[in-house]
């Protein structure tokens, strides 16, 4: 109950802009100098407020939920875990100052943070100089490899290029041309400069894809449809739009989508950042169709699958989360995944200091909810994920149209990237 | 000619056996291989389109078994539906489906197989001639499982005779590649009846094979006449998109025009009231949902004084415990007003959550109507624009031809004489708020349909407004208007050439230049302040 109150009130208090910056201290310093022997402490950097807020705020709620998990067994190396959350606001600076209050100020053995890559990239600096641990629970546009950061998700070459590649296959229609929409930052950019070089490299023409961006939180879609429909009635050959938009312009773009009576029949959009969540205010039926592609998918078999679903949907209950308790979303699992592969590590390494974390962790593997076992690669801080292709249907879900046979080597830096 | 070919196919039909070998069909369904299962859906559909009452139904139960992803293949048999209550798929008898069944993966293209053999089958099925006709414009989009005889069958068969002219037409279409030229001709002239993009691009490909110069002449002039059409289309979207936009701007601003521009007061909570009024709109839903459910369908209608009224209320309560003791200090109103903001923005997350809110959505402010060439008019948006001038010529004729709205503008112009006139300026303030921040909360529901609804939702119309109702002039309504129209319009024109990334930036730097040059934006208002 405490703990309880405790959350509301920083929650409340991190939402106030005034309030942000001082969300993570007020009460784990006393409690620090009272019993620092026995706890370990994890931090999120998570927003729950601004753009990101409608999908971001949940994984603070996941971490905190497996902390519980490790702590009803026993804790870590005999220590309870803890958590700090915090909210950064959407605000990409305040990601990087946050991160380093918790590593200097609150001592945290891990962070798990960062939606967007732009945020990533904010605490990047961070973390290398103070040699932290950041879990990155998103799947993004990969051209990083951080000793610092574990990339829980996939980069393109595990994720984007196998979801196209079935689209341009007789199964996904063969596509032909592309319509690429993405938010204006990093991870769009690199994302279709990395599928340009793809297409190149299949000999397709340049003149065979458009390439448009709007800005971040951008909602009138109006002119960008009025395009893609114009787009897709010209000659070539099926088209597919690639839709790298992030946030709330998911069912912004959607909703214009399906009121200008196209259907996915005629032009899917494959939305790579497109997630339940995005749905949850929206009629699907007539959006039935479109596809995303995830390392995981609520809809993906198997018992762990449903022990996952079942635990989040008590946690929710329990603690009065104010998030839907019957949808779970890729980076839900990852940040999940995170902890306990964490965790895992720590044991194996018998330690909680971030060089022997690090060490040891290729070493354990995780049974994730997807239904896939899952380690950390051998030379590179990439996790091996499996491939999930979902096709959105008439109740917000995403059924599993494809998924991969294993999880597929993650290749941190993209060969059809051209500088 | 036709009765012949009528003829010709009548015997064929005789010839062939009505009865589809199910368990071939069915097996290449549950094969692999999308080829097989997109000719096996073609093949039911052409055998419950021919064969008779039972095999229309069995076909149709498959094909909507397909649709709704509820096929079941096992290595015993093809089931339907799970558990208990399944069907057999070869002759539909009840069955329990077996554990080990995989449910069959629908991509794109079997679902898009799968709608149009169910449009095939409802034409043959279907009692009531709108569904037949429903089923006759799916099959010009969807021709997947479509094939000639069988459209002549469904033609010898129709009764109807807006359906009969429908199907005549989709079947004139598809003679594009007919060997008899008079016929390739007719087709052109039926395509390029309605005058999309998409029907240039079907004549624009048909003449690259083209070789009979009559054809090559009648499919150029088609293709030109459907290029003015189009031409015009786009100029009228551009139009519409501007109007839409504009319209959301004005909505945003026209509360803010009057809390701002004739009370002075910097309101940042306006956006919140705006959120507030969605919110409103979204209890009146649920509430119709459980007490009347039959009213659903006008349930925005039905929100729109609620939300006026909701919104209303939190702003005259804001006024009297907040603003009232800060009109001679606008600094500390921009603050106080912020805070409230925050603090609506948190009240509402705390207790109702961070997730976007599902709104149904009524058949007013679903999809589009096709005008012309490539033009749709998306209905969310009409509806928008509907509200916006209705709510503007409201406070127009209120402010213009009402004891209050007398009061608002002498207040607003000199508060100390109005006064001393012997008008009550603090009832006026709280009422002229109340009305601001009202409008604000009847933007709330015009803008259910177009954006999401969550408690961060008025952030992002807040500087907008601003920005409208300082560059239309302080204090003038007929600028607020000016301004978002110009704004709305310059922003779509600019969108589809450079980018909506730089049409922010351009209509950002027009403004700031237009700000430098007149101070007092496009109307400035007359008077002492």
């Amino acid at each position: 109950m405490i703990r309880l109150n405790r959350r509301r009130l920083l929650q409340g208090a991190g939402a106030t802009a005034l309030g942000a910056a001082a969300a993570s201290f007020p009460a784990p310093s006393l409690i620090r100098s009272a019993q620092a022997a026995d706890i370990v402490k994890l931090g999120c950097l998570f927003s729950s407020s601004g753009a990101m807020a409608n999908v971001e705020g949940r994984l603070t709620t996941v971490v905190r939920m497996a902390a519980e998990e490790l702590n009803a067994r026993g804790g870590v190396l005999g220590r309870t875990v803890e958590v700090v959350g915090t909210d950064p606001a959407s605000d990409w600076p305040l990601y990087a100052q946050l991160g380093r209050q918790l590593i200097q100020q609150d001592q945290v053995a891990a962070l798990f943070g960062c939606w967007t890559s732009v945020s990533r990239k904010s605490v990047l600096p961070v973390v290398e100089q103070e040699d932290a641990l950041l879990y990155y629970p998103l799947h993004f546009e990969g051209e990083e490899n951080s000793p610092n950061v574990v990339y829980l998700n996939s980069p393109p070459s595990s994720s984007v290029l196998p979801a196209v590649e079935y689209l341009m296959g007789p199964d996904g229609g063969e596509a032909k041309r592309f319509f690429m929409l993405g938010s204006d930052y990093v991870w769009p950019r690199t994302i279709n400069q990395q599928l340009k070089g793809y297409w190149a490299s299949q000999g397709i023409e340049a003149d065979a894809w458009r390439e448009e961006y709007v800005p971040v939180g951008h909602s009138n879609f109006q002119t960008l449809v009025n395009q893609i429909r114009e787009f897709a009635d010209q000659p070539g050959g099926q088209p597919v739009v690639i839709l790298t938009v992030v946030g709330n312009s998911i069912p912004d773009f959607f909703r214009e989508f399906a009121n200008q009576g196209i259907s996915a029949l005629d032009v899917p959009v494959l939305g790579l950042d497109a997630l339940e969540a995005d749905f949850e205010g929206l009629d699907t039926a007539s959006l039935a169709g479109h596809l995303n592609c995830w390392a995981y998918l609520q809809t993906a078999e198997g018992p762990r699958n449903q022990e996952f679903l079942k635990s989040w949907a008590d946690y929710v209950a329990a603690s009065g989360s104010p998030y839907r308790g019957d949808v779970a979303i890729d980076p839900m699992v990852s940040v999940y995944d995170g902890v306990h592969l964490w965790a895992l590590a720590a044991e194996a390494a018998g330690s909680f200091d971030v060089p022997e974390v690090r060490a040891a962790s290729p070493s354990v593997s995780f049974a994730c909810p997807s239904g896939y076992d899952i380690a950390m690669m051998p030379d590179s801080t990439y996790v091996k994920r499996g491939v999930f292709i979902g096709s959105l249907n008439e109740t917000q879900g995403f059924d599993v149209l494809w998924q991969s046979e294993d999880t597929p080597d993650p290749l941190p830096f993209s060969p059809y990237m051209k500088s | 000619m036709r009765i012949a070919w009528l003829l010709i196919f009548v015997a064929s039909l005789a010839a062939t056996p009505a009865l589809a070998d199910r368990p071939t069909l069915l097996a290449s369904l549950c094969a692999p291989v999308l080829a097989e299962q997109i000719e096996a859906i073609s093949a039911i559909a052409q055998a419950g389109a021919t064969g008779g009452y039972e095999e229309a139904r069995w076909a149709q139960t498959v094909i909507a078994a397909v649709e709704g992803r509820s096929l079941r293949c096992s290595p015993v048999g093809v089931y339907i539906g799970e558990g208990e209550d399944a069907l057999e798929a070869i002759d539909l008898a009840a069955a329990e489906t077996p554990a080990g069944a995989s449910a069959l993966p629908v991509n794109n293209r079997l679902r898009a197989t799968a709608a149009s053999a169910a449009a095939v089958l409802s034409l043959f099925s279907e009692t009531d001639p709108t569904a037949r006709g429903k089923a006759a414009t799916t099959l010009e989009r969807r021709r997947e499982a479509l094939s000639l005889p069988i459209l002549d069958a469904a033609l010898a068969a129709e009764e109807d005779a807006t359906v009969a002219t429908t199907l005549d037409a989709l079947r004139t279409r598809m003679m594009l590649d007919d060997p008899d030229a008079g016929k390739r001709i007719r087709a052109v002239e039926a395509i390029s009846a309605v005058g999309s993009l998409r029907n240039r691009t079907l004549i624009a490909e048909a003449l690259t094979v083209e070789t009979d110069p009559l054809v090559i002449e009648s499919g150029e002039a088609a293709i030109k006449e459907i290029d003015r059409e189009l031409a015009v289309g786009r100029a009228l979207s551009t139009l519409y998109s501007g109007l839409s936009y504009a319209s959301v701007l004005l909505l945003a601003a026209l509360g803010l025009a009057i809390i701002f521009g004739l009370m002075g007061v910097i309101n940042l909570a306006q956006g919140e009231f705006i959120m507030i009024g969605a919110y409103a709109a979204w209890f009146v839903q649920n509430a119709i949902r459980v007490a009347a459910p039959g009213l659903l369908e006008w349930y925005l209608i039905i929100a729109m004084p609620v939300s006026f009224l909701a919104a209303a209320i939190v702003g005259i309560a804001m006024e009297a415990l907040v603003l009232r003791r800060l009109y001679d200090r606008p600094l500390m109103t921009l603050l106080a007003t912020w805070a409230v903001s925050l603090l609506l923005i948190n009240l509402v997350r705390v207790t109702i959550g961070t997730q976007n809110l599902e709104f149904y959505q009524p058949f007013y402010v679903t999809g589009g109507i096709p005008i012309m060439g490539d033009f749709i008019i998306t209905l969310n948006r009409l509806f928008a624009i509907a509200i916006a001038i209705a709510a503007f010529i409201g406070v127009v004729a209120l402010l213009r031809f009402s004891t209050f709205g007398m009061n608002v503008r002498a207040v607003a112009q000199n508060r100390a004489m109005a006064s001393a006139a012997g008008i009550d300026a603090r009832r006026t303030d709280r009422l002229a708020i109340a009305l601001g921040s009202g409008l604000a909360g009847l933007a709330g529901v015009a803008l259910a349909p177009l954006y999401n609804v969550n408690p961060n939702m008025g952030a992002g119309f807040i500087v907008d407004s601003f920005m409208v109702v300082v560059l239309g002039g302080v204090g003038s309504l007929l600028g607020t208007v000016v301004a978002s129209f110009g704004i709305g319009q310059i922003n779509v024109m600019i969108e589809p050439i450079y980018g909506a990334v730089t049409a922010k930036v351009v209509v950002l730097l027009l403004v700031i230049a237009f700000i430098q040059r007149r101070p007092e934006g496009l109307f400035a208002q007359k008077g002492r302040r």
